[in-house]
């Protein structure tokens, strides 16, 4: 497996997307490629960053509240 | 008759019950990410509740035991593109501005993580992230989203963006690469000379 490939399979491979064949290519891969290596983990921690770094916030009350409101009266 | 009425009742308050331990459990994933679509937490809001209002009606068509988010997700898209889509940013251009305008919105208002630290990144400023996730191209910012924010499977984004799942892998895969380039360049700004390795 060359670089490139590598790549793309890492991609899948953080999101735990990757069949067993593919992860045995990688694992063999990565044994012998420090540079992929180092791309591995960068790759990892821009997956982490993503979602630590975006602000989440909480839905309005007002908004659950008339959410909940909804299902009664349509209930009712 | 007084029976059969009773009957319905008992039924619709069963699904009422269900419906609020199963999707209405998820309207903070919900409400940010139709903020992400719009920009404008009055538009989210209008599409979060026409969203819940369409789950409710469609209940019963809900496949039990699959993920309830997921269909929700995808109720939701659905109601963004007939909704907005008409007038959403030409594909391509960013509005920085408008991005800029929006974090600011939303940043005061109650947080929903806590935040952790994370070494080389650390550098990079929440607003930095924002925009170069809102700088990519609509197809891959949609799926980096659905992915790395909201975690779902490659089959669940495949079945929300209707495109089969080797499309995901790929945008994901091509996104990823993009984001990152816009993230070294952050860094870089900060100081960091990228290769980012600590």
């Amino acid at each position: 497996m060359n670089c490139s490939k590598a790549k793309v399979l890492m991609s899948a491979a953080i999101d735990g997307e990757l069949n067993l064949k593919e992860e045995f290519e990688l694992t063999r891969h990565l044994d012998e490629c420090p540079e992929c290596r180092s791309y591995f983990q960068d790759a990892k921690k821009t997956k982490i960053i993503i979602r630590e770094r975006i602000v989440r916030v909480k839905a309005p009350q007002n908004l659950v509240e008339s959410i909940v409101r909804m299902t009664n009266i349509t209930a009712t | 008759m007084k029976e059969k009425k009773q009957t319905i009742n008992a039924q619709e308050q069963l699904k009422q019950q269900e419906f609020q331990q199963e999707a209405v459990a998820h309207i903070n994933s919900l409400y940010n990410y139709a903020l992400h679509l719009t920009m404008n937490p009055s538009d989210a809001e209008d599409l979060v509740q026409e969203t819940y209002l369409k789950a409710y009606k469609f209940f019963n068509s809900f496949e039990r035991g699959t993920n309830c988010k997921a269909w929700l997700f995808k109720i939701l898209k659905n109601n963004y593109i007939n909704k907005f889509r008409k007038n959403a940013r030409e594909p391509g251009k960013v509005d920085y501005d408008l991005i800029k305008d929006f974090y600011h919105t939303i940043k005061d208002v109650q947080r929903d993580t806590t935040e952790a630290e994370s070494d080389f990144f650390h550098s990079l400023l929440h607003e930095e992230v924002y925009q170069a996730l809102q700088s990519l191209p609509e197809e891959f910012r949609e799926v980096i989203q659905l992915c790395d924010i909201e975690g779902f499977t490659y089959e669940e984004i495949a079945n929300m963006v209707e495109s089969p799942i080797g499309t995901v892998r790929s945008r994901l895969y091509r996104g990823r690469k993009l984001l990152r380039a816009k993230l070294e360049d952050y860094a870089k700004k900060h100081g960091y000379n990228t290769e980012f390795g600590e």
